[in-house]
């Protein structure tokens, strides 16, 4: 009864755990991006509002795309169990290598919007390179997307991904003002890798249920 | 401004001594007190949640509870019902329950209590499984799951 | 120069002790044994004469040394192994096993303890119900009671409720003492924020399957306290995890490195208590002149809570319990239990007065009821 509801509410603390890790590496680099040039809270506001939607168009056409992976390669039941078991320890494994290791890399991949010059053109693509980062995080919830059995589910998978993580970016305009940053990153990064910790769990159940039924 | 830190500061030190001291031998209406608040009742999905139908038989009664779908926010889609029987339980139960009070049977419950096993025949579809069985020191409760 | 001759300005003489110790010595004599002690039962008797003398030799030592830790782990390890005792003691008199069955959580019989507050709390605002199946008042160990005594104890004490009044405290800083060096030396101060990380994530699941997560899958204690029957592959997968947490944080890693790695790494209470400490009027201060910076303080730390940095500050960090290991080890009595607003260096005497005062009536009393069982059943076995 607890797995079942864990393993409802899993993609939300996913993103809720690893959002606060986000935020303040990558964070801290959008930060002056999106505000640059600008005090006007309505700029500010539709800076940060185009992002959101960047984010959430790019996980919609994930959803899609993992769930019809999904549907192609795992046909047979048993094989739709086995595979994304290991898949979910194997990137659970990562995530949680990502939290413990000290040369993990904190350089936020948004960095190279530096480069850029069209200022508009800046939260389209931090939101694109913030929702399909090289993340053992974004590797398991394509994951559970692809073993979803219906489209909605993969959907409300990614969705309850993004409101977890996003959550975070709400007070971004405030990201200057936070103090203990460092503390925050701390615990944000430990908390990935404990939300690391449920998705070998789903990944065991998931494998001795795939094994169970072959 | 120094002083009046050290003034504040040394208040609550003696303001945490006074709390202290009060702690233990007010402790039953402190306590008394707390139980009192909004919020200290347990969870229906732990206590089984309130009573919905009683039947009354000579030596047992039966209580049917309300159906639990409590979530965090709004109704689960899956929850549970409990049945309590009480007093003298006989031996072998057969009871047929309709935990919706639709006056619709929904479910048949069979119990042998010597040997423990419980078994249910689904009259409904929203009608699972049975979650627990087990004896009570009132008698004896199944709970048994429910989809919405 | 020789530590040993260095004597710290906190000890006092025998007279002066005796007379610090007469206020404790009547008021834990009134709150233990409510004033009179009926003889007519002699084990039961004896037990409270026993523990309330034991308890009030203890806290004259502490006067008389002018040592804090010494003597209150003792004490806080007797807490911690009686209290298993006593429970363990109930449950095999009421139910011949260690473990619960589903009637007592259908009739919601368990016993609730402190580290369940930090998981209710989400919960009880939007559900306005508690998450745990035990008693909201009356019986043993019930909700109301748990919540006033923690609440009072972390608001006095912050984080000093983690040495002072933690019933399950006493198991880790018992083996944290078994060697005289650490083995395991080199732990990066990072993992000290493990038990904010552990809260964060038990009060997140636990709001969301409105269950007690950490005391359904993860608490160490249930080891030694009490555990759901085995019955199915998941209470397997919990007994495995609560016995392979106990081993591994609240025993062996204890010993090898002389830290109280539960409390250090994984308890959410831990991290409650530190918060508490922000508004809590005791701290341990740092006087900068007196300080010779050896930094035996922070070795001797068992909760990583001093750092060099901490140190030059001149402040413990909210990790701190107040145990005063450091303070005992501080042979320039630099380090001292102070009162927020008081400048380091001033009143050393009178915040540990005070403070010893608070802390100890408060590890007496709550400790009394467990450890006057289990000497009663002791002295039922010898006599
Ligand atoms: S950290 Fe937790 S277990 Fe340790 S003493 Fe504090 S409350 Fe008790
Ligand atoms: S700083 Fe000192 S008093 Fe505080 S926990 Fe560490 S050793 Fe104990």
């Amino acid at each position: 009864m607890f797995l079942d509801i864990l393993f409802m509410v899993d993609s939300f603390i996913l993103g809720l755990s690893t959002g606060s890790a986000c935020l303040l590496t990558c964070g801290m680099v959008m930060f002056p991006y999106l505000l640059a040039g600008s005090a006007d809270v309505w700029r500010i506001t539709a800076d940060l509002s185009i992002f959101f939607l960047t984010r959430l168009t790019v996980y919609f056409l994930l959803a899609t795309a993992s769930w019809y992976f999904g549907q192609v390669l795992f046909m047979n039941p048993v094989v739709k169990s086995i595979v994304p078991g290991i898949l979910y320890i194997v990137f659970a494994v990562m995530l949680i290598w990502y939290s413990i290791s000290r040369k993990r890399q904190l350089q936020c991949p948004s960095g190279f919007v530096t480069t850029i010059d069209n200022r508009r053109l800046i939260p389209i693509l931090l939101g694109v390179v913030n929702s399909i980062g090289f993340c053992p995080a974004l590797f398991i919830i394509l994951t559970k997307g692809a073993s979803e059995s219906t489209l909605v589910q993969s959907y409300k998978a990614f969705l309850a991904f993004f409101i977890g993580s996003s959550l975070w970016f709400l007070p971004l305009p405030l990201a200057g003002k936070i103090r203990k940053k460092k503390v925050l990153q701390t615990i944000g990064i430990l908390a990935t890798g404990l939300a690391g910790i449920i998705f070998i769990i789903k990944g065991i159940t998931s494998l001795i249920g795939g094994l169970i039924n072959e | 401004m120094k002083k009046l830190k050290m003034i504040t500061g040394i208040t609550w030190a003696f303001a945490g001594l006074i709390l202290m001291f009060i702690l233990f031998p007010g402790m039953n209406n402190l306590s008394m007190s707390v139980s009192k608040l909004p919020f200290m009742k347990i969870n229906p999905n732990y206590n089984g949640g309130v009573v919905a139908k009683q039947i009354v038989e000579a030596s047992c009664t039966l209580d049917i509870r309300k159906p639990v779908f409590d979530g965090l926010l709004k109704e689960r889609k899956s929850g549970f019902v409990q049945i309590d029987w009480r007093g003298t339980v006989p031996d072998n139960i057969v009871d047929t329950i309709d935990y919706d009070l639709d006056e619709i049977p929904d479910f048949t419950i069979t119990i042998d209590r010597i040997k423990s096993t419980t078994s249910i025949n689904a009259m409904s579809s929203k009608v699972l499984n049975i979650g627990v069985s087990t004896p009570t020191s009132y008698g004896w409760a199944v709970r048994v799951n429910l989809k919405k | 120069m020789n530590n040993n001759l260095v004597s710290t300005s906190m000890e006092k003489s025998f007279g002066k002790s005796l007379l610090y110790t007469l206020p404790m010595f009547l008021i834990t004599f009134i709150f233990i044994s409510g004033g009179k002690v009926d003889f007519s039962n002699l084990p039961a008797a004896l037990a409270i004469v026993v523990t309330f003398l034991f308890m009030n030799i203890l806290y004259f030592m502490m006067h008389y040394t002018g040592k804090t830790d010494k003597f209150r782990v003792i004490l806080f390890i007797i807490f911690a192994l009686s209290l298993s005792f006593t429970l363990i003691k109930n449950m095999m008199e009421m139910r011949h096993s260690m473990s619960f069955s589903q009637a007592d959580l259908l009739e919601c019989k368990i016993p609730f303890c402190h580290l369940v507050i930090p998981m209710m709390i989400i919960p009880a605002a939007f559900t306005k119900s508690i998450i745990f199946p035990g008693s909201v008042i009356g019986g043993f160990a019930d909700i109301s009671s748990m919540i006033i005594l923690w609440l009072v104890a972390t608001l006095v004490l912050g984080r000093g409720f983690c040495a002072w009044g933690c019933f399950y405290g006493g198991w880790d800083d018992g083996f944290s003492r078994f060697r005289k060096k650490s083995v395991i030396k080199k732990i990066s101060e990072s993992w000290r924020w493990m038990p904010f990380a552990v809260l964060f994530m038990v009060a997140l699941t636990a709001a969301m399957t409105l269950g007690p997560t950490y005391c359904d899958w993860i608490c160490p204690f249930k080891a030694v306290t009490e555990f759901e029957q085995i019955s199915s592959v998941e209470s397997v997968a919990k007994a495995v995890v609560f016995i392979s947490l106990f081993l591994s944080l609240v025993v062996v890693l204890p010993v090898l490195t002389k830290k109280r790695t539960q409390c250090s790494f994984l308890c959410p209470m831990g991290a409650v208590n530190s918060l508490s400490n922000k508004i809590t009027p005791f701290v341990v201060k740092i006087d900068k002149k007196a300080c010779s910076e050896c930094f035996k303080c922070v070795q001797v730390c068992p909760l990583f809570a001093l750092t060099k940095e901490d140190v030059k500050n001149g402040k413990a960090s909210v990790f701190c319990s107040k145990c005063g290991k450091c303070v005992d080890v501080c042979s320039k009595n630099a380090i001292h239990f102070g009162i927020k607003g008081v400048p380091a260096g001033t009143m050393k005497n009178f915040s540990r007065n005070l403070f010893l005062f608070v802390s100890f009536l408060f590890i007496s009393v709550f400790s009394a009821g467990s450890i006057i069982n289990a000497v009663q059943s002791i002295f039922k076995l010898l006599f």
